[in-house]
């Protein structure tokens, strides 16, 4: 297995007890008495760790996004990202680099009934994402399927500037808080790309914000694991 | 809930394949250049060259064998091209035979029967692109052929019937002997 793969495991199983733990926190808290039952409202802002974790790992990677959330409603959070991202896709016959911003703006909606005094979520989300960026082909080796004459290597740099591409996400995710007003989630991203401009001679191997793309046409995956934290704004009744 | 966990488990190992990172053998990539044999008295007619072998020049003027033609008889033959230069140089050396004097562990007094005949390509190259896995592929543009005149020339005429080696589907050169 993959380490960047182990981590992702072991950090889901890590949230899942986190959750675990604190729905059994939810037992011992329930006391019979009349308090009303509010819950915060509030701006949450946070990180995606994964990213932050994998630009240390992964040398062929650098990525940093900042997500926030506001509780419009009992389960309506109307959330987005802003990040960037630069990363290096490289086989034995192709070493391209994709380097851009992206935003992305949406809803999330919680379908988790909590326990009395808690707040976690389970949610699903859409997500409208834009991302513009570059793309260089760093080098090339020609595909030939002889061995008489030794390969070709072309290793001048084509770039591919202005690039964009929009896409949709429907997200499927999990947040649960930890400590007073810090969350930690997972959540899992499943995109389908509206447009792109595709390079001449050339086509997106990787789009910040979308993650890479497959032979099979537009759609995409993506993972999340943030940690973020709830600025309360004021308490409201169910 | 444990549902949804199960859901994002299984994604997550979806997530590591990679299955389009490797370049399958039905995709084309950088086409040969297809010879065809014909008779010169029949033009219409294809004939077979007799114990054909070929080689061709690297990019160290290093004659090297290419693979499948080693002595061979054959009306019809793939050549690749070079795709590190504007022309690959063919030996096309016809009834190819070694005759050993008797010796077969001495090769000094070998004698190379046969009759070579020495063509030049010239094309135009341009890399186009495939796919992630198998990256560029090179096509071959404004395609020329010549025969260097010797004393012996068995390859008396040729023609061109695609100037663009894009596809391995049809023939790309007559050759007329």
């Amino acid at each position: 297995m993959k380490p960047q793969l182990m981590l992702k495991y072991s950090i889901s199983i890590t949230l899942v007890l986190l959750m675990c733990i604190s729905a059994k926190a939810q037992n011992d808290s329930i006391v019979n008495d009349s308090i009303r039952y509010t819950q915060k409202y509030g701006l949450r802002i946070g990180l995606d760790l994964s990213k932050i974790i994998q630009t240390v790992i992964d040398e062929d990677y650098t990525g940093f996004e900042i997500n926030a959330d506001y509780r419009y409603s009992m389960n309506l959070y109307i959330a987005g990202e802003l990040g960037t991202e630069e990363k290096t896709t490289a086989n034995e016959f192709l070493n391209s680099t994709a380097k851009g911003s992206y935003f992305k703006a949406g809803i999330d909606y919680n379908m988790y009934k909590n326990w009395f005094g808690m707040e976690n979520m389970i949610y699903s989300g859409f997500r409208v994402g834009a991302s513009t960026f570059n793309q260089t082909i760093n080098s090339y080796t020609i595909y030939t399927t002889t061995q008489d004459f030794p390969q070709t290597t072309v290793t001048d740099a084509i770039d591919f500037n202005g690039l964009s591409a929009i896409w949709a996400e429907l997200i499927l995710g999990i947040k649960a808080e930890v400590i007073n007003n810090l969350y930690v989630g997972l959540n899992v991203q499943f995109k389908g790309r509206v447009t792109e401009t595709k390079p001449d001679n050339f086509e997106n191997i990787y789009i910040p914000g979308f993650g890479r793309t497959y032979d099979s046409g537009r759609f995409g995956i993506g993972f999340g694991y943030n940690v973020s934290y709830l600025i309360p704004l004021y308490k409201k009744g169910k | 809930m444990k549902k949804i966990i199960a859901l994002l488990l299984l994604f997550s190992a979806f997530y590591s394949c990679e299955k389009d990172d490797i370049c399958s053998e039905t995709t084309p990539t950088t086409p040969k250049l297809i010879i065809r044999f014909y008779d010169i008295s029949s033009q219409e007619e294809t004939k077979n060259v007799t114990g054909l072998r070929v080689t061709a020049f690297d990019e160290n003027n290093t004659e090297v064998l290419i693979s499948n033609l080693n002595v061979v008889t054959a009306d019809s033959i793939n050549l690749p091209l070079r795709t590190d230069a504007d022309l690959t140089k063919f030996v096309f050396h016809k009834e190819y035979d070694i005759d050993d004097n008797d010796t077969p562990n001495d090769t000094s007094d070998d004698i190379i029967l046969g009759n070579p005949d020495t063509i030049t390509i010239t094309y135009q190259r341009e890399d186009v692109y495939v796919s992630r896995a198998c990256g560029f592929k090179t096509i071959f543009k404004n395609l020329t052929f010549s025969s260097e005149i010797d004393s012996d020339n068995w390859i008396i005429n040729h023609e061109i019937i695609n100037f663009t080696v894009d596809n391995e589907t049809t023939a790309h050169v007559k050759i007329f002997h």
